[in-house]
């Protein structure tokens, strides 16, 4: 994981490059976890499969998906973090 | 909350099916959901000490940091105690979080909810 710049007004970025799946989804669960509820997170994803994953995984943990933004090869996603997760 | 029980039945046999297993596992409990690695048959080899460290599959993180991830993570790793004593395994040499369990375990916790993928 890296962290790096912002692109959509995020306070925090995040880049999971090619991770998927379960990784896709636990990197930002651990990511995210001391960052207070309310935080606004950027997350950057080459994975294909991130465009469905992300917006589920969201709804689960009950984050807030603010914005996507597809790139050429990647997209990018604007979350508010919600509860203890 | 929901829950999730991933059978997983292969080792260093099909380390391909083991560490899809635990990769899905950690979909599941980094998502919310009360998850269960249920591990039995070939599968209890999985939770003795020493013996996942060297299975990576490409294109997947390393078997022993999904399970350490997953345990973390607040996942409960079950272990088939009849598999486990048949394969001659030191059950004071678990991975962290592991716990050896019988049948009833299972069934419980499938009979109160909970669904379940084999691998």
């Amino acid at each position: 994981m890296e962290e790096s710049k912002a692109h959509l007004g995020s306070e925090v970025f995040y880049d999971f490059g090619e991770m998927s799946c379960g990784e896709l989804l636990m990197a930002p669960l651990k990511a995210m976890r001391p960052l207070p509820a309310g935080t606004l997170i950027e997350v950057r994803s080459l994975d294909p499969a991130a465009p469905i994953d992300i917006p589920a995984w969201c709804i689960m943990v009950g984050h807030e998906l603010l914005m996507r933004a597809r790139g050429p090869d990647n997209t990018y996603y604007l979350i508010r973090k919600g509860g203890p997760s | 909350m929901a829950k999730l029980l991933v059978s997983i039945t292969n080792a260093k046999n099909d380390t391909d099916r083991a560490t899809v297993g635990c990769v899905v596992a950690n979909a599941s409990v980094a998502s919310g959901v009360e998850t269960v690695i249920f591990l039995s048959t070939e599968g209890v080899r999985l939770a003795q000490e020493g013996y996942a460290d060297d299975i990576h599959e490409e294109g997947f993180a390393p078997l022993k940091k999904l399970l350490t991830d997953f345990v973390d993570a607040g996942g409960n790793v079950w272990v088939c105690s009849p598999c486990f004593k048949k394969r001659g395994l030191d059950e004071n040499k678990l991975v962290p979080g592991a716990t050896i369990v019988g049948g009833a375990k299972a069934v419980e916790f499938l009979t109160t909810g909970a669904a379940s993928m084999s691998y």
